[in-house]
């Protein structure tokens, strides 16, 4: 059977298509193996394609490794805990060069930023040597019993010191009573170094909802005016067992660690917690030469792209291009260009009149006005002989025709390139019926023919490629129309039309009708053409992007990032 | 008992027994999530002696949310919304703290009274009467009270009536040509005053309410 494939194939390229195909991968003989690949770029992961970028999927574990490498980092050159070098690291949005300057030329209002430690005041107890070194200044994390019993807290090892700060005697010996819930009966407590203590379910209710509702990873003390900071560590005790809310502070951070870096990019596609680092599209500037569309580790289906929001993939077009051709379908003033060129106002009312027949002896419907369309003076003028209507300026028609067969041109060149773009739009939506179609034809083929449920998989292969080259097409009709005309845009809509007629033919076949008879040679014919449209697919996306690299379109507007 | 439940028990018995702060809270019907506060005009403003109403209701989350409080009485001030007493300070919003209480919290409305930030208005069109000329600004400011606030009319009210019908008309913080309007048709001046004033015919709200309401209105 495979040779059998294989002669067809050359036999296909032989009569229909000149074309060299020097890449030999994607012949037939390999299609049915390949219809269960689902990652192709697990396959080729080792060459990428000129229209891939290189990058990279992270877990969440993974990202938060990378902050955990940040942290160690400072906390070594600054000497100071770990969870006080993620306080400075967050509250500089994890600058390293800058936190390291603004470090060593104030660590007391750098600490005091990051709500480490308190503004000094002078009524403040002095504490000279825990002044000196920060990472002493730490946080009183452990558990308090009013009873003034010091709980005994396991010595943690290296740089943590906590210092447990023995309640001094001024306490008075009566029960505490926590300033939020008023509960009496409520004697264990937790606070901040700033001793502003609350009981420990307070704290946990105020920390929940600071990290569910708002979505907060920066949590200060609960008293007023208090801009200290809960670490961690204080966060991880305050919420007890509720290991749901200590993921969602993970998440958070991990959330707020991506957005600061500009390599990085959380999936958008929703609950889902992966990363995609891809430092080749990080700055605005490459978004000029690619087309940094991406896939999450999460699902092949997570797929975006790094640069723009514009849509899951717009290959072959850049960022910036296919934002302005959004904009510019979404933009009322394409209505307002067709009412310019197809109406015209009634000069006594005001109406918008189209004229849709009839001789040019014009009555507003609105205000009975009676004028002449050509001149839009008023009828009674005219006489009978509204023909040699003498009114009419030669200049000022001459200049108001052109006026109106500019705009109408560009109105159509709009429309044409529009109109195949929101085709294509349009098919690619009626995708999952297509599917269900295919199914069924599947199940068909199944029944009527010896073809096992392996051999038909060729259909859905070919839908697959269908949508995924409509994709590209729709975004080529954007491409064409910013192109200046020349011999680069006319290469470009050569390969372009060449794709669309293959993909049409591929479509037809797909949805003939099917006779039992004839199974076999479809299922061929489908084969091979899934093949050259992939090919074809494959070399508007190549050339386009050699293209962007090479600098060589060149676009009849200037467009965002381009020179 | 709940936390929240006891927190609120507790502060309205604070309030209470304090008879100090001039703030009072009252319970509005059975629940205790939904009070009404009140509290004086801070002396030297334009809003002494006058009696502010405020409508506050506890979120489930109290108090590691913010109390939501919105002004009943009507006062002309910046940061409040004149048309719906919408309050604009930063400790409902954000700078809101668990250890806030209400009465502390009345008691910075009490002092937001004292000193407006037109910078940073809940209502842009008093924030700009605020802005451009103050002391008019404080002789509305001090009708208000006066009218909504029953506070006493004595320090304003003789100004205007000598200052004649602009002031009466700026007072009610309405514009002149919307009350010449209403007047051209046929109406006596003070009554299309006192309807646009009940109607709160300003700013945004005048594209909101048609003519033929305020004439209904004016009818009656």
């Amino acid at each position: 059977m495979s040779s059998d494939y294989e002669n067809s194939d050359n036999e296909y390229y032989d009569d229909e298509d000149d074309m060299m195909l020097e890449d030999e991968d994607g012949s037939a003989s390999e299609m049915d193996v390949d219809a269960f690949d689902i990652d192709y770029r697990t396959s080729g992961k080792d060459k990428l394609k000129l229209y891939e970028v290189e990058y990279d999927p992270l877990s969440q574990r993974d990202v938060e490794k990378m902050m955990q490498q940040d942290v160690e980092n400072i906390s070594g050159i600054f000497g100071v805990d770990s969870n006080i070098a993620a306080l400075l690291l967050r509250h500089l949005d994890w600058n390293k060069e800058k936190l390291i300057e603004k470090y060593m030329d104030n660590p007391t209002a750098v600490n005091t930023a990051a709500g480490i430690s308190r503004p000094e005041r002078s009524a403040e107890p002095p504490r000279s040597s825990s002044r000196s070194q920060p990472s002493q200044s730490l946080l009183n994390l452990g558990p308090r019993r009013s009873s003034r019993r010091p709980t005994a807290e396991p010595p943690k090892s290296g740089k943590t010191k906590i210092i447990e700060r023995i309640s001094p005697p001024v306490e008075e010996p009566q029960a505490f009573v926590c300033p939020i819930c008023f509960d009496e009966t409520q004697t264990e407590t937790y606070s901040l170094h700033c001793e502003h203590r609350f009981c420990t379910s307070c704290w946990n209710t105020y920390i929940t909802s600071k990290i569910r509702t708002e979505a907060e990873h920066w949590v200060t003390c609960m008293a007023e005016d208090c801009s200290l900071v809960a670490p961690d560590s204080f966060i991880r005790k305050a919420l007890q067992e509720d290991n749901s809310t200590w993921n969602r502070f993970q998440e958070l951070l991990v959330r707020h660690f991506v957005a600061c870096n500009p390599s990085l990019k959380y999936c958008p596609y929703p609950s889902c917690t992966y990363t995609v680092s891809c430092p080749s599209a990080s700055s605005r500037s490459s978004l000029t030469t690619i087309v940094p569309i991406v896939t999450c580790g999460a699902s092949s289906s997570h797929k975006f792209c790094f640069g723009c929001h514009v849509d899951d993939d717009h290959r072959p077009v850049v960022c910036g291009v296919a934002k302005m051709w959004l904009q510019k379908c979404q933009d009322d003033s394409e209505t307002a260009n067709w009412i310019k060129s197809n109406t015209k106002e009634c000069s006594k009312c005001q109406s918008t009149i189209e004229k849709n027949g009839g001789c040019n002896h014009m009555t507003c419907k609105k205000c009975k006005y009676e004028f002449c369309w050509v001149c839009m003076g008023p009828w009674s003028e005219h006489g009978t002989a509204w023909y040699s209507c003498n009114r009419y300026d030669e200049k000022a028609s001459v200049d108001a025709r052109d006026a109106q067969s500019k705009s109408r041109a560009s109105l159509e060149r709009y429309l044409h390139y529009y109109n195949r773009w929101a085709n294509h739009e349009q098919s690619a939506k009626l995708s999952m019926e297509l599917y269900a179609k295919t199914e069924k034809k599947m199940d068909e083929m199944q029944m009527t023919s010896e073809l096992t449920w392996i051999e038909v998989q060729f259909m859905k292969k070919a839908v697959d490629e269908v949508f995924k080259c409509r994709m590209t097409l729709k975004w080529t009709y954007a491409m064409a129309y910013y192109l200046d005309s020349g011999n680069q845009k006319e290469l470009f809509e050569d390969n372009q039309r060449d794709l669309e007629r293959a993909v049409e033919e591929l479509s037809e076949l797909i949805e003939s009708p099917l006779e039992p008879e004839s199974i076999p040679s479809l299922r061929q014919k489908v084969t091979d053409k899934t093949v050259y449209v992939q090919k074809r697919n494959e070399i508007v996306l190549e050339d386009t992007a050699k293209g962007l690299l090479e600098g060589r379109w060149k676009w009849n507007c200037s467009i965002e990032g381009f020179d | 008992m709940d936390a929240r439940l006891r927190r609120v028990n507790k502060e309205i018995a604070d309030c209470k027994n304090d008879k100090t702060s001039n703030i009072v809270v009252d319970l509005i019907d059975s629940s205790p999530y939904h009070l009404r506060g009140s509290f004086s005009g801070p002396e030297d403003t334009p809003y002494q002696g006058g009696h502010f109403e405020v409508d506050i209701v506890i979120p489930e989350s109290y108090p590691f949310q913010p109390v939501k409080m919105k002004f009943i009485t009507k006062v002309y001030h910046p940061n409040v919304s004149s048309a719906s007493g919408a309050i604009c300070l930063d400790i409902l919003k954000d700078a809101w703290s668990p250890v806030l209480t209400l009465k502390s919290t009345l008691i910075s409305l009490q002092s937001l009274l004292c000193s407006p930030e037109p910078n940073d208005p809940q209502d842009a069109e008093v924030a700009k009467h605020y802005m451009t000329s103050k002391s008019s600004f404080e002789e509305t400011a001090r009708y208000w009270t006066m009218i909504y606030a029953g506070g006493p009319g004595k320090g304003g009210v003789p100004k205007a009536t000598k200052g004649g019908t602009m002031d009466e008309v700026a007072m009610a913080g309405l514009e002149k040509a919307h009350v010449d309007q209403f007047e051209a048709i046929g109406f006596e001046r003070s009554k299309v005053i006192d309807v646009l004033r009940r109607l709160n015919y300003r700013g945004a709200n005048v594209a909101k309410i048609n003519d033929d309401r305020v004439v209904e209105e004016l009818l009656k």
